[in-house]
């Protein structure tokens, strides 16, 4: 038994741990950074953090050496929890302002939206590797949307954007590594830039005119043609009066994107502070527990989404640099572990987790410089998050274990 | 299970790689452009943020009596704020400082809401807090969030007298003075003198404020000073060293309690005010925030008006006290000799209306000294029959009238002295007659003034018209307009007046008291008006040894001036040129 999982645990791609710890460090050393001069709680988030480690690197073995078999006969029974999981909060009271956390009366809160994130992944590989399915034909690609979206939306009401985002990101690469048409997807996706590109009259224009061309030169009926390229334009228009049905601090976060000088002590105060502290580090950063924004506290909650800037301005472009390239090689090893995977479920669940780390990266980083709205979305081993540290660890354990080439 | 067999194109691994790669160099170029184009830019931003330049409040000047002896002081207090931003739970705050300090949570509530501007910033929730109260929030420190408290040098007061409204009081300064006033580097919650001394010499107790430059982190909150070659230190405000005795004026207040009206007590040679009191008035700390709201109601509801400064701005007939003017008009006119007299009867018909004397019984045959002695109307009365209005409105306007006192003290009134012109707009030509004058010959009627004009009047008198206007701090002023009288004219009228407190039948009897060597000097009055009970005036001076002070009371409602005002007078008197005279004649 045990030598059956040190076995598991040694035929591991272990090589991907190398990055995940060095990104570890360096998010310690920045949460200690942080710690140096805070007094009481906030303090805390260095030695929480380390707390958190111990059984998140635990949780990470678990799921290592956790039967492929188990896993795959167990997740829709986990999904219908999860579900369960993600819906109690609404049944205790708010906390900041949100149904996100569960407290259950231990010193953590829980926020089981963390676990649903893979949850929803597994569960989609398990459908589309089982049901072989013909993807090709396009009403078929509809139902994994439903398996994404019903805990998106619940999660979209505790209200949490950024995980809600994080939840269907997975579902249109997962579509694509099973061979789903482009097109297709293209379609799937189309909507929603239709929406976003209604921001602006003329980037809407040129989308539109885009659209117009690839369904032009796409061969189907004439009658489908149309109705794609006229549901777009008319999503993109009637935009503006779904706008007014969002609540007011999305639409900060959003209007605050487009011009972050408006509104100084919102969350555009946030985007121009990070912007500050990243700028003011430069190319080798002001050292450690040497960056003034960080230090005297401009940066908003900077322990977790806001640690690039932390990074940025005690440490530099440099380590920014160095960091970034940790980040590409783990996941570019991922996508080749999923390349490699014997089994269509395990390359789905790798690409899929994956999508997940691309997805944090790629929000927390942009906000971080001011490239896209403020979401409160955590960046992967280096933000301060217990709920999030357990879910990434148990999220490479599950590489690890989907990664391992059975001999 | 697992049957499926991992299909995976070699073109979709590339395109994976592909579109990490794509969203990885775009966060690289994104890096590049805020930390190395932008660096320089963001460094600038940095440097703001970070440090501030804070004023140094400067500490105002204290006010002293003429001894030296400091009338009002600075003590620091504390101000309270609350940061939103870092606030956790806001009542629970609120809650811990009314326990502690016991303001009230609405006040609290309050405060926060008209002091709020965002969130980060902090907002003054309370003021005025002493050093006990503060030890005592200290205490309950780890159960409070986002509460800072800064020091602030407050007003605190001699408790030997009150003297409120000489004195006068703080006030933050509202946004009028301070657009009006760009140039004296006020800013909004600044205290500025409201009234008194404290508003007129504004500028001497003010000093200047200094700045500093401070690390700030994002809540406003102060972390280290950083030395700055261009560090401004504040310069004190200078001491006001007023004319004031603090002892006398601790007598008279004990004196006049529970009494309505004013008394004056200054040099005549100099005009310097020893003692200033317009009863009733406030504790002076009242405008400090240690007071509770409900004395404040109290003060502000109070019928009696505690918060006017009746001296400077109360407005009353001055009765017989006018008497002097109409003397000196027909002296120096020659219109009368002191020799000529007329009978009283206690009776005086004038066309179809009768004035009666003050006196039923009538004075009998009597002359411009004994008229002035007695206080007899009729003779007054017959008197005025061959004087000018205009003549006597220019008299009365030598000696103060209707003129402003120039007392040192902000927004006197100035009284009214009446002319033809003033008469005709206020009946219409022909809606008075010379019947008139018969009420203000007797300084009743249209003629209003106010307490301190009497004491100039009285220096006048006190000086033969060789004096400088009311003041309490000795600056470089101008002398009174000098009236035109001819050195025997005055002393008719002051020999009168010192007929008034040893004559037989003088009216200050009462005010003497028969010290060796004093001579005094006064003039009752009785000035009836509409609100009851008729006003009690008596204006004196006295002299011992060339060492001169003059006193003017009013008591308002308090019926006869020789019953009523005279003993306080006496008292006066009698503490001055008895028992501190050493101490006083330093000065």
């Amino acid at each position: 038994m045990i030598l059956n999982i040190w076995k598991k645990i040694k035929n591991s791609p272990n090589i991907i741990l190398l990055n995940v710890f060095c990104l570890l460090t360096i998010g310690l050393f920045c949460l200690y950074s942080i710690s140096i001069i805070q007094e009481e709680s906030s303090s805390q988030a260095f030695y929480k953090q380390l707390l958190f480690l111990g059984p998140a690197i635990l949780l990470m073995i678990f799921s290592t050496v956790l039967s492929k078999r188990f896993i795959h006969k167990n997740i829709y029974l986990l999904y219908g929890i999860s579900l369960i999981l993600i819906s109690l909060p609404f049944y205790g009271s708010k906390i900041a302002g949100t149904y996100r956390w569960i407290d259950y009366g231990f010193p953590f809160l829980f926020q089981p939206s963390e676990i649903a994130k893979w949850v929803i992944v597994i569960t989609l590989a398990r459908f589309l590797s089982d049901n072989n399915l013909q993807v090709k034909n396009f009403i078929s690609n509809l139902a994994p949307f439903a398996i994404a979206l019903i805990p998106t939306f619940i999660v979209l009401n505790q209200p949490d954007l950024g995980t809600a985002f994080i939840m269907m990101l997975p579902v249109i690469p997962m579509l694509y590594w099973v061979g789903a048409n482009p097109f297709h997807l293209f379609l799937i996706v189309a909507p929603f830039l239709s929406i976003l590109t209604a921001f602006n009259v003329i980037v809407f224009t040129a989308w539109i005119i885009f659209i117009g061309i690839i369904v032009f030169f796409y061969r189907t009926k004439l009658w489908n043609k149309v109705v794609i390229f006229f549901l777009n334009v008319f999503l993109g228009l009637i935009f503006p009066l779904i706008w007014n049905l969002l609540r007011p601090y999305q639409k900060n976060r959003i209007l605050s994107s487009i011009n972050p000088e408006l509104d100084p002590l919102g969350a555009g105060y946030q985007v121009i502070q990070s912007k500050t502290a990243l700028g003011s580090g430069g190319f080798f950063g002001k050292g450690l527990g040497q960056g003034t924004q960080t230090q005297l506290k401009f940066l908003p909650v900077q322990e977790s989404d806001f640690i690039v800037s932390v990074i940025g301005e005690e440490l530099g472009f440099l380590v920014i640099i160095f960091m970034l390239f940790l980040f590409a090689s783990l996941l570019i090893k991922m996508v080749s572990l999923a390349f490699h995977a014997s089994d269509r479920f395990s390359s789905l669940i790798i690409i899929g987790i994956t999508t997940i780390f691309l997805g944090h990266i790629f929000v927390n980083c942009s906000m971080t410089a001011g490239l896209i709205p403020v979401k409160g979305l955590p960046l992967p081993f280096i933000s301060y998050g217990g709920s999030f540290l357990l879910s990434s660890f148990m999220m490479i354990g599950f590489i690890l274990n989907f990664g391992r080439t059975e001999p | 299970m697992l049957k499926s067999p991992n299909s995976i194109s070699k073109l979709q691994y590339w395109i994976s790689i592909l579109i990490i790669l794509v969203f990885h160099l775009l966060l690289v170029y994104r890096f590049f452009q805020v930390q190395i184009l932008d660096h320089d830019l963001y460094s600038k931003q940095a440097d703001n943020n970070r440090i501030r330049a804070t004023s140094i409040p400067s500490p105002r000047g204290l006010i002293l009596d003429r001894n030296g002896e400091i009338i009002v002081d600075n003590y620091p207090t504390y101000i309270l704020y609350g940061i939103d931003a870092e606030i956790l739970n806001k009542n629970k705050n609120y809650e811990i400082i009314n326990k502690t300090t016991g303001i009230d949570i609405s006040i609290l509530e309050k405060n926060y809401k008209n002091n709020y501007r965002n969130k980060f910033l902090p907002a003054r929730l309370a003021k005025d807090l002493t050093i006990s109260q503060l030890s005592r929030l200290e205490e309950e420190h780890h159960n409070l969030s986002g509460i800072i408290y800064k020091q602030f040098p407050e007003r605190i007061f001699n408790q030997k007298i009150r003297a409120s409204h000489v004195l006068g009081y703080l006030k933050e300064i509202d946004n009028e003075m301070l657009f009006s006033n760009a140039t004296n580097n006020y800013q909004l919650g600044d205290l500025t003198g409201w009234t008194g001394i404290e508003k007129q010499y504004e500028s001497t107790l003010k000093g200047k404020k200094g700045v500093s430059y401070h690390q700030v982190d994002a809540f406003g909150r102060e972390t280290e000073k950083i030395e700055f070659e261009n560090s401004i230190l504040p310069i004190p405000g200078k001491n006001v060293y007023t004319s004031l005795d603090i002892n006398l004026q601790s007598l008279i207040e004990k004196e006049f309690e529970g009494k309505t009206g004013v008394v004056i007590v200054s040099k005549p040679k100099t005009g310097e005010i020893l003692s200033f009191l317009s009863s009733p008035d406030y504790k002076p700390d009242l405008f400090t925030g240690l007071v509770s709201n409900d004395d404040w109601k109290m003060i502000i509801n109070d019928p009696n008006k505690p918060l006017l400064n009746r001296a400077t701005n109360g407005i009353y007939p001055p009765g017989s006290i006018f008497k002097m003017v109409v003397l000196i008009e027909l002296l120096e006119r020659n219109i009368v000799s002191t020799e000529w007299s007329v009978l009283c009867t206690g009776e005086y018909e004038y066309f179809d209306s009768v004035h009666r004397c003050w006196d039923e019984n009538g004075h009998g045959k009597i002359n411009m000294k004994d008229a002035l002695v007695q206080s007899c109307d009729i003779y007054f009365y017959e008197a005025v029959q061959k004087i000018k209005l205009d003549n006597l409105y220019l008299r009365a306007q030598e000696f103060g009238y209707g003129q402003e006192s120039n007392i040192d003290l902000p927004n006197e009134m100035k009284g009214r002295m009446p002319n033809r012109d003033f008469m005709n707009k206020l009946y219409g030509k022909w809606g008075w007659s010379k019947g008139a004058l018969l009420n203000i010959a007797i300084g009743q009627g249209e003629i209003l003034s106010t307490p301190v004009q009497m004491a100039n009047y009285t220096n006048l008198i006190a000086t033969n018209g060789d004096t400088y206007p009311l003041n309490l701090v000795r600056t470089k002023i101008n002398k009174l307009n000098r009236p035109q009288v001819e050195l025997k004219n005055w002393q008719i009228i002051q020999d009168a007046m010192r007929e008034v407190v040893i004559g037989e039948k003088g009216t200050g009897k009462l005010s003497d008291p028969k010290l060796p060597g004093l001579s005094i000097y006064g003039k009752t009055g009785t000035a009836e008006n509409p609100h009851g009970e008729p006003h009690a005036w008596y204006i004196t001076y006295g002299e011992k040894n060339n060492e001169m002070i003059s006193i003017v009371v009013l008591i308002e409602n308090g019926g006869s001036g020789g019953t009523y005002a005279t003993p306080i007078a006496r008292k006066i008197y009698n503490y001055y040129f008895n028992s501190n005279k050493s101490k006083l004649a330093k000065n």
